[in-house]
C-alpha cells in the first residue's frame, strides 16, 4: 500500500494548499490581529494589544446591539424556515401533480444571489411604488402605504420575510433525503395498525427525520448567523442600526472606520458564536439513538 | 406514503397546493421581469401599473446605450463562476478521489477537517485576503476572485464529489489495480466516467455559488472594471434614488443565467444538494 499513500497524498495536495492559503490561514491571522493593534498584517507588525479590543468592543453599544440583531434574525428565522421546509418536503414527496414546476419552484429561491434577491424585495417593499402596497391597498387591507423597511421594529420583520422565502426551499431539498430514505413499510405497518396520517407523521416520519432535520438546522443556523449581503442591500442595516448585523458591522468597522483589529476582534466573536451552535447540534446530533 | 386513487376533490386540493406553492416561489422574479418591460413612468406610478402597457425593452437598450457597465458585471461573474468551477472540479475531483478510494492514514480527519472549515463565515477571511492580495499586486484582478471562490467552495465541493465516489463498487478498481494500472489511471480511466453525473452536479453548483458570492466579489474586486454581477448591480449609483427601470433590467439580465441552469439541470442540482447534506 505504500504507493497508494503516496499518491493519495499528492492528489489531496493541491486542494489542502488552497484551503490552507485562502480559509485557515486567514482566519488564523483574524484572531491575532483581534489581539494587536495598528496593524493591518501581523507579518509586518505585531504589537501584542491583550484583550483591549475586545473590551472596546463589548462597551460599545453598537456592536451589542448588532449581537442581538444577529440572534433574533436566527432566532426567528431558522425555526420558521425548519416548519416551512417540513411542510414543503411533505409535499413534494408525495405525486403531485406538475412535478417539474414544483421542483422548479422549490429551486429558484435557492438559486437566486442573495444580493440582488435583496433588492428585488427592496423594490416589492418601496413605499410609494411597491408591489406589496398596492396589493394590500387593492384588498382594501391597509389605508395608508406602509414603510416596510424603514421602520422599527417592522425594517427586521421585512428582513426576516425575505430569508425565510429564500432559505425554506433549501430546508426542504435537504428533508427531503431524509424522507425518501424512510422505508414505504414502515407507514404500512402503522397503517394496519390504524395510525392516522396525523399519528404516522408524529411517530414514524420526525423521529426518523431527525438527523436530516439536524443537519439542516446546523447549516441554516451558520448561514443565518453571517448574514450580511441582506441587511446590506435590504435596509443598509437600518433604520439606525437596527438591522445592522454582526458581518455587516464587521465589515463596516473594517473597511470603512478602517479599523482592522477591532474588526477582527468583533468577527472573533462571531465566530466563536457559530462554534458553539455549531457544537451543540453535533453533540445533539451524536446523541441521536436513530443516527 | 401510500399512494391511492385520487379522488376528484383529492386532486383540485393538490392543485391548489401546486398554485401556491408557484405562485409564492415565482412572484419576486415575475414582478421584477414585468417591471423590467415597463416604461419607467409606469414604473414610478401609484396607482400601481400592474401588466406593462406598452410592453416595452427600453430599459434593456438603456442599458446597451447608457450603462454598458452593466453588461461588463454580468460577463466578470461569467469569467470568475467559470474558472472556479474549472479550479475547483481539477482539485476537488482529485481530493475527494483520494480522501474516499486510497488508503492511507489521517484521511479521515482531513475529511473531517473539511467540513469544519467549510463553515469559516467568508467575512473572517476578508481583513487577510484584502491585504494579502493587495501586497500581492493581485486587488481587483479576477485571479483574486477567482483564488477566494475556490478556497471559499472547495471543501463543499469535496464533501459533495466524495458522496458520489462513494457509490462506486470498489471491486471495479481492484480489478484494475491487479491488472498492473496505475492510480492516475485508474482515476482518469474508471473513476472519472463513472462520476461524470456526480462532476457536472457540483460544477453545477459551484458555478451558482460562485455567481451568486457577495462578500469576498465586494472586497477583492471593488474597482469598476472588476465587479461581478451581484456587487455591480448593488453598487450602482443614482442621481437620486436608485434607477429600478435600470436595476430591474440588469437584474433580470443577471439572475437569468442561474434560473436557466437550474430549470435546465434541475436533476442534476437537486441530487448534488441532497447527496452532500445527508452524508454530512
Amino acid at each position: 500500500m505504500r504507493r497508494t499513500h503516496r499518491a493519495g497524498v499528492l492528489l489531496l495536495l493541491p486542494a489542502v494548499a488552497v484551503v490552507l492559503a485562502i480559509l485557515v490561514l486567514p482566519v488564523l491571522q483574524t484572531l491575532l490581529l483581534s489581539v494587536a493593534r495598528n496593524t493591518t498584517s501581523v507579518l509586518q507588525a505585531f504589537d501584542f494589544a491583550g484583550l483591549a479590543n475586545y473590551e472596546r468592543l463589548f462597551m460599545t453599544p453598537r456592536f451589542r446591539t448588532a449581537i442581538a440583531n444577529t440572534l433574533v434574525f436566527a432566532g426567528v428565522t431558522v425555526p420558521l424556515e425548519l416548519v416551512f421546509g417540513i411542510v414543503l418536503a411533505l409535499l413534494l414527496n408525495r405525486n403531485l401533480p406538475g412535478r417539474w414546476l414544483v421542483r422548479m419552484a422549490i429551486l429558484l429561491p435557492w438559486a437566486l444571489p442573495t444580493a440582488l434577491n435583496a433588492l428585488m424585495w427592496r423594490w416589492m417593499f418601496n413605499t410609494e411604488f411597491g408591489l406589496f402596497n398596492a396589493l394590500l391597498q387593492g384588498a382594501g387591507l391597509i389605508e395608508q402605504r406602509i414603510n416596510w423597511i424603514g421602520g422599527i421594529p417592522i425594517a427586521m420583520a421585512s428582513m426576516m420575510a425575505v430569508s425565510v422565502w429564500k432559505t425554506s426551499s433549501f430546508v426542504a431539498l435537504l428533508l427531503l433525503a431524509g424522507l425518501q430514505a424512510i422505508p414505504r413499510e414502515v407507514y404500512e405497518a402503522a397503517e394496519v395498525d390504524g395510525a392516522n396520517a396525523w399519528s404516522r407523521f408524529w411517530t414514524i416520519t420526525l423521529p426518523l427525520l431527525r438527523p436530516a432535520i439536524l443537519v439542516a438546522l446546523l447549516l441554516r443556523t451558520m448561514d443565518a448567523l453571517r448574514a450580511f449581503e441582506l441587511p446590506f442591500n435590504l435596509t443598509d442595516g437600518g433604520p439606525l442600526t437596527s438591522t445592522e448585523t454582526l458581518s455587516l458591522y464587521a465589515y463596516r468597522v473594517i473597511f470603512q472606520y478602517v479599523n482592522f483589529n477591532l474588526g477582527a476582534a468583533a468577527m472573533v466573536v462571531q465566530f466563536a458564536i457559530i462554534m458553539v451552535v455549531a457544537l451543540l447540534y453535533i453533540v445533539t446530533l451524536r446523541r441521536d439513538p436513530y443516527a | 406514503m401510500p399512494e391511492r386513487r385520487a379522488s376528484l376533490r383529492d386532486r383540485v386540493a393538490l392543485w391548489a397546493i401546486v398554485a401556491v406553492t408557484v405562485t409564492v416561489s415565482f412572484f419576486p422574479v415575475v414582478w421584477l421581469a414585468l417591471t423590467s418591460f415597463k416604461p419607467a413612468a409606469d414604473i414610478y406610478a401609484w396607482p400601481v401599473v400592474f401588466w406593462p402597457s406598452p410592453f416595452t425593452l427600453e430599459n434593456y437598450l438603456t442599458i446597451i446605450r447608457e450603462s454598458r457597465e452593466l453588461l461588463r458585471y454580468i460577463a466578470n461573474s461569467f469569467i470568475v463562476a467559470t474558472a472556479t468551477t474549472a479550479l475547483i472540479l481539477a482539485a476537488g475531483g482529485l481530493a475527494a478521489y483520494s480522501l474516499t478510494r486510497l488508503a492511507y492514514r489521517g484521511r479521515g480527519v482531513v475529511l473531517i477537517a473539511m467540513l469544519a472549515v467549510a463553515m469559516f463565515p467568508p467575512i473572517a477571511l476578508l481583513p487577510s485576503l484584502f491585504d494579502g492580495f493587495l501586497r500581492l499586486g493581485l486587488l481587483n484582478t479576477y485571479t483574486a476572485i477567482v483564488l477566494g471562490h475556490t478556497g471559499l467552495y472547495l471543501p463543499t465541493a469535496i464533501w459533495i464529489l466524495a458522496s458520489f465516489y462513494r457509490t462506486i463498487p470498489m471491486e471495479l478498481e481492484e480489478a484494475a489495480r491487479i491488472d498492473g494500472a496505475s492510480t492516475l489511471r485508474i482515476f482518469w480511466s474508471i473513476i472519472l466516467p463513472l462520476s461524470t453525473p456526480g462532476l457536472i452536479a457540483t460544477g453545477l453548483i459551484v458555478f451558482i455559488m460562485s455567481w451568486n458570492e457577495f462578500p469576498l466579489a465586494l472586497v477583492l474586486g471593488s474597482s469598476d472594471a472588476m465587479r461581478t454581477a451581484p456587487v455591480g448591480i448593488s453598487l450602482f449609483p443614482g442621481e437620486f434614488s436608485f434607477p429600478w427601470d435600470i436595476i430591474s433590467a440588469a437584474t433580470v439580465l443577471a439572475v437569468l443565467p442561474v434560473v436557466i441552469l437550474s430549470a435546465v439541470f434541475q436533476h442534476f442540482i437537486i441530487g448534488g444538494l441532497t447527496a452532500g447534506a445527508s452524508k454530512s
